[in-house]
């Protein structure tokens, strides 16, 4: 019998710390062990997309990492974007947008929009397609998950001087 | 007033956060063991024996359970009793599931089904059409015939001639959140069920058979389900009835979910079908007549294909109006999955065969598809032309789409892009382009006439707040926030008042399946007969206690208004309740208007149709047979919206969903039966980079003559079968690159689009 | 799945120790490995974590482009000197695959329908190991079959930069796996062109095209031409006559594309 090993992760700006066998993936150390149900289980195997999470700066699909491969990692998930209280831009654009129907696909399509805006602040709609390209959604037809994304980006770009420092800030604290 | 409103999902806010939760995301209790199958690898045969030493053996698990050790019904069938929960003497497909392990955790559950051995005599399956054909392999004594007229002899007198075939593959619902249920064992032998479930009566009839309790011991929830689609009207059985069965031996809370390959191998998909046609018309493409022979592909159980292939020979005639037509339908009987309801219930296969007819008739005239359509439609009532018939004998006096089509066709220039489109493939060998109109027409109730019923049960607390439940379940359609904005006009609340509940059988009883469209025409009228039961009673009681008469009492924007006196709401609750008035109401609706003969193939099935069009453009390589779809413009009929911007959503997705249906989504079974995608690596769901790039989607302005809630129209399905117009643009695309008919089967993959492209090049 | 032990070693070195256990196999980025040991198709003892080596990562040179084993497909499209190779890069998976998967997972796993083994064997790659150096040419020996031994690890892959290179893939839509993929690359010396996709055996080069491109570098040059469908995958996607018919469209795009 393999040992467990000690993982060391920073979850949406918070320490967790554990023993877990080396074959637990990331998703279900998230909703299983730290009881973070955003990211959901859609396909486990690397193509929906409904998993999608953020390690160390970069989107991963948490069905398809080891916990172990994110050691020492930065994790940030749907639940470290913005709560109820105080939506992200891009959370907002989705709800006002309808930029969903089941909602089952949307912690991880919004994650994924956050790290696509990130790199590309203002893409065009045949950049949307492409970055958005590994998230699937049976529901919408794609059009107002489109629409929202542009939308969020013109909203932090417009108001970038004052939103920035928000949107800075948030960041920050998920990264600390 | 709220309804009309463009306003966001219910739960939008909870969504984007992650907040929303699923059955999988429910907390579980402290001891929940979780549920595998071990699943049958021969389509067909004896089961011997099941030798099961390991999966009792492996680590984490409890209790390992066969056929033998379910103590009263093992059926998870909602119509014939015909499928067995675990496999008893004989299996029937590849996926059936022969037992289920108990365990600690869903890995340890997953991993030890894979340890048990079955012994299987195989016997010959029976895999296709034609097999099914040969061996007589069929549900019903033999094929439903429906008539209208003298199709043979209107067929033989008939001025042009065409015969074709058609095969149309099935489709794998998808919804991305796989079939759920948690149950949770109570005292006394009671249950409490979550289920990712369109049914929760249905679960609970079943699960209470299962445990052998009257069903007033099952209590079935739904909040909400990651997408339905018709996959979760009766596919959700089984995993239920196995955590209850499972809770109630071991009395621990159990949970199960499907493994997104499992869900694929297991369940049911949507029907495919072979259309043969015959069709007679006139040199100006009239229609004669139509003789179709529907042949559908329903696996090894019943489950609901019946009235799903019903529902394909009821949409046989679209929108067109017919004086001799016949239809047959063979239900055939294979050793596959048990296909299942998939939005549009066989209307989508049978709607795909008349427009496969009008396609190869304008061909055959080079005459364009949209003005052949409109020369056989259906008359309007305002043209003073009586009213024509369906075959299946129903008159259609709503008929809206002539003026629907000209509006599209304006709106998309249709014209003009007829003629660049022309002038673009002459001048281009490689890329050819292809346009294409397609009209929908389809019937809204459920066929078995007693499904048509719904309930409601709304409170008012002293505070004025309320509590909104009904018999609906929410998927991600919308349904909730339709109901809570009826609930909002009704009582002249905001919105934010109203509180929308789970789904509970326990509340609303004997509640129908949240399918047919119907989910909002139903639910919305219960809920507005609830509410206008409080509200009537509220009014009595002010009109008693301040005088003048109850009717002229208004509710609106939160107060109460009685003559010169202005209550809030809250005030004329806290007043209503002072006095002993119930603020507790149920409201129940059933469909009138409607009788339904499906032996005969006769009667009102319908309380009325919901209508819409599309026109596509296509552009393909006619080197790869590679496609790309360049423009979709919709027009859809929601008669008076409930909510504009929740039908858009459902329009859009459903044309997304039909064109993926006959392009790209293609499922493979091999010849031992064994499907091959059963993955999304292997089959292919529209992504973002699908979506047309232009994509204008619009709502018909129009009232529902039919006394809806707030004359509004069902949106669920209709929307599905635009997406046909893709199909047909292909069609139209690879006529451009040479002279025969492409005859195009669907889905039409890239590969058969270029099989198709060098056999018109070639005649 | 079954278990396994994690190992993450410090060095190529530390690493190819510890691959000398019974059964352990080299994890890169794992977006092949890890759905395979869902599957059950590999039961490693022992994952020796190849991700998170300095000397294993990174894009350096301008001609040969070279890029460490444990480089990501995201980095290469970001930072490859070599345009085609970059392209072909970011056209693997999706974003979420590229910040995981590797090239030297890619190469080691040879999947017949992977992207990179093209780039490599049209570019005359050399494969860099903690043993030996590979030329490409003797790097792919079939379907998931490659000439690495046991435990030898991917270091580096060396790319020669041709004059004029394209690859283009025919997307089997649903993995994102090329259907049929053809990298083709013309140096002073001649015309390569590598094929993925397509054949059982795997990534392989087509010569005919190779001799006309190398006579004629443009899409005429292969009128002539034709792919026989003999020893070409056929499955649920394509037949093997429709591969083979992409082997040649999907030529004659890349020649087109490359200028």
């Amino acid at each position: 019998m393999s040992k467990k090993t000690h993982i060391t992760l920073k979850v949406n700006g918070k320490s967790e710390e554990f023993l877990a066998e080396p074959r637990e993936l990331l998703i279900y150390t998230l909703r299983e062990r730290l009881n973070i149900t955003g990211p959901h289980i859609g396909c486990e195997t690397s193509h929906c997309g409904a998993c999608t999470v953020t390690v160390d700066g970069k989107s991963v699909k948490s069905c398809t990492m080891f916990a172990v491969q994110a050691e020492g990692a930065e994790i940030t998930t749907i639940e470290g974007i913005g709560t109820p209280d105080s939506l992200h831009p891009l959370q907002e654009a989705f709800k006002e947008h309808h930029g969903l129907q089941c909602g089952y696909c949307t912690p991880g399509m919004i994650t994924r929009a956050a790290k696509l805006l990130e790199e590309n602040p203002a893409p065009s709609e045949e950049e949307i397609r492409f970055g958005m390209a590994g998230n699937i959604c049976r529901c919408t037809g794609y059009q107002n998950i489109v629409k929202s994304i542009q939308a969020a980006a013109a909203e932090m770009n417009s108001s970038q001087s004052s939103s920035s420092e928000a949107v800075g800030h948030k960041t920050t604290e998920a990264a600390e | 007033m709220s309804h009309a409103k463009p306003l966001p999902h219910d739960a939008a806010a909870l969504h984007v956060t992650g907040a929303a939760r699923y059955v999988d995301d429910i907390p579980t209790p402290a001891g929940t063991l979780h549920i595998a199958f071990g699943l049958s690898e021969v389509a067909h045969g004896t089961l011997d024996a099941l030798d099961l030493a390991q999966v009792h053996a492996a680590p984490g698990v409890i209790a390992v359970l066969t056929a033998a050790d379910l103590p009263h019904a093992n059926d998870v069938s909602p119509s014939a009793h015909d499928e067995p929960l675990l496999a008893t003497d004989r299996v029937h497909y590849i996926g059936q599931p022969l037992f289920a392990v108990v365990a600690t955790s869903h890995l340890a559950a997953r991993r030890a089904a894979r340890l048990g051995r079955a012994e299987i005599t195989k016997a010959p399956a029976i895999l296709t059409i034609d097999e099914a054909l040969a061996a007589g392999s069929r549900f019903e004594e033999g094929p439903r015939i429906y008539t209208k007229g003298d199709a043979e002899a209107a067929l033989a007198a008939a001025p042009r001639r065409l015969q074709g075939s058609m095969e149309i593959g099935g489709q794998e619902h998808f919804y991305l959140e796989g079939q759920a249920a948690l149950a949770l064992p109570c005292d006394n032998g009671d249950m409490i069920v979550h289920s990712s479930t369109q049914h929760p009566t249905e679960i609970q009839h079943k699960v209470a058979e299962a445990l052998g309790t009257p069903m007033h011991s099952v209590r079935v929830e739904v909040r909400r389900m990651g997408g339905g689609f018709g996959g979760k009207e009766s596919q959700g059985n089984a995993l239920a009835v196995i955590c209850a069965i499972a809770a109630q031996q071991t009395g621990k809370p159990c949970k199960m979910r499907y493994d997104r390959d499992d869900d694929m191998v297991i369940t049911g998909k949507r029907h495919d079908f072979r259309i043969d046609y015959d069709v007679g018309f006139d040199d100006e493409g009239r229609i004669c007549a139509v003789d179709f022979t529907q042949y559908a592909r329903c696996g090894w159980a019943q489950d609901l294909s019946l009235p799903v292939a019903d529902r394909a020979m009821l949409h046989a005639d679209n929108a067109y109006a017919m004086p001799h037509v016949r239809i047959t339908s063979h239900r055939l009987k294979t050793n596959t999955q048990s296909a299942t309801a998939f939005r549009g219930f066989g209307g989508p296969q049978g709607m795909v065969g008349i427009e496969r007819v009008m396609d190869h008739i304008a061909h055959s005239l080079s005459l364009d598809g949209a003005e052949l359509r409109r020369r056989n439609y259906y008359p309007e009532m305002d043209s003073g032309t009586p009213p024509e018939t369906t075959p299946y004998g129903q008159p259609v006096t709503d008929f809206v789409l002539r003026g629907l089509t000209q509006t599209l066709l304006d709106s998309a220039d249709y014209d003009a892009r007829r003629r660049k489109l022309a002038e673009w493939n002459a001048a281009n060998p490689v890329i050819k382009r292809g346009l294409a109109f397609s009209p929908v027409k389809f019937g809204i109730s459920f066929t078995l006439t007693h499904l048509n019923q719904a309930g409601a049960l709304v409170h008012i607390y002293q505070d004025g707040s309320v509590h909104l439940n009904h018999g609906g379940t929410e998927m991600g359609q919308g349904l909730f926030q339709k109901c809570a904005q009826v609930a909002a006009s009704r009582l002249g609340l905001p919105l934010e008042a109203i509180k929308i509940t789970a789904t509970d059988t326990a509340k609303v009883p004997n509640t129908s399946a949240t399918a047919a469209s119907s989910g909002t025409d139903l639910n919305g009228m219960a809920v507005a007969a609830a509410c206008d039961t409080l509200r009537g009673r509220m009014a009595e009681h002010l009109a008693d206690t301040h005088g003048g008469a109850a009717t002229d009492i208004t509710f609106a924007e939160g107060k109460v208004t009685i003559g010169d006196k202005v209550l809030t709401f809250a005030e004329a609750a806290q007043s209503a309740y002072g006095a002993r008035i119930s603020l507790s109401a149920t409201g129940f609706y059933k469909t009138p208007d409607i009788a339904w003969d499906r032996i005969k193939g006769e009667g009102q099935p319908f309380f009325y149709f919901a209508y819409g069009a599309a026109v596509t453009e296509v552009a393909v390589d006619t080197l790869t047979g590679e496609y790309r779809i360049l423009r979709a413009d919709l027009l859809h009929d929601a008669g008076a919206s409930l909510n504009p911007a929740l039908d858009i959503g459902q329009v859009e997705g459903g044309y997304i969903q039909g064109a993926g249906w006959l392009t790209t989504e293609e499922l493979v079974w091999n010849d031992e039966g064994r499907l091959t995608t059963h993955a999304p690596s292997t089959y292919k769901i529209p992504a973002c980079s699908d979506r047309p790039e232009v994509f204008n989607v619009a709502l018909w302005k129009g009232a529902n003559p039919a006394q809806t809630i707030y004359r509004s129209k069902a949106v669920g399905e209709p929307p599905l079968m635009l997406g046909i117009s893709a199909l047909l643009a292909l069609s139209d695309a690879v006529a451009a690159c040479g002279s025969g008919y492409p005859a195009l089967n669907a889905p039409a993959t890239p590969e058969q689009v270029l099989s198709a492209i060098t056999e018109v090049q070639g005649t | 799945m079954h278990n396994f032990d994690f190992v993450k070693p410090g060095s190529v070195a530390e690493a190819a120790e510890a691959l000398k256990a019974e059964d352990a196999m080299a994890l890169g980025g794992g977006q092949t490995l890890i759905p395979t040991m869902k599957a059950r198709l590999n039961a490693p003892s022992a994952l020796v974590s190849l991700s998170g080596m300095a000397e294993m990562v990174g894009v350096s040179g301008s001609d040969p482009v070279v890029i460490g084993g444990a480089t990501t497909h995201g980095q290469v499209a970001a930072e490859a000197g070599y345009p085609a190779l970059a392209a072909l890069a970011g056209q693997i998976g999706d974003p979420a695959v590229r910040s995981r998967g590797t090239i030297g997972g890619s190469l080691a796993n040879n999947d017949p329908a992977a992207c990179y083994p093209a780039a490599a064997l049209a570019s005359g790659a050399v494969i860099k190991t903690d043993r030996r150096e590979i030329v490409a040419d003797d790097f792919f020996v079939g379907m998931f079959e490659t000439a690495l031994e046991e435990g030898e690890i991917i270091t580096s892959v060396s790319f020669p930069v041709p004059a004029k290179a394209n690859y283009q893939k025919f997307l089997q839509p649903a993995s994102r796996f090329a259907l049929v993929g053809v990298f083709v690359a013309q140096f002073d010396s001649g015309v390569r062109v590598a094929v993925t996709g397509a054949s059982e055996e795997g990534v392989h080069r087509w010569s005919a095209a190779e001799e006309a491109l190398s006579a004629n570098f443009s899409a005429e040059a292969l009128e002539g031409l034709s792919v026989a469908s003999d020893g070409l995958m056929s499955d649920l996607h394509g037949s093997a006559e429709y591969r083979a018919h992409l082997v040649k469209v999907m030529t004659g795009r890349a020649v087109r594309a490359a200028g």
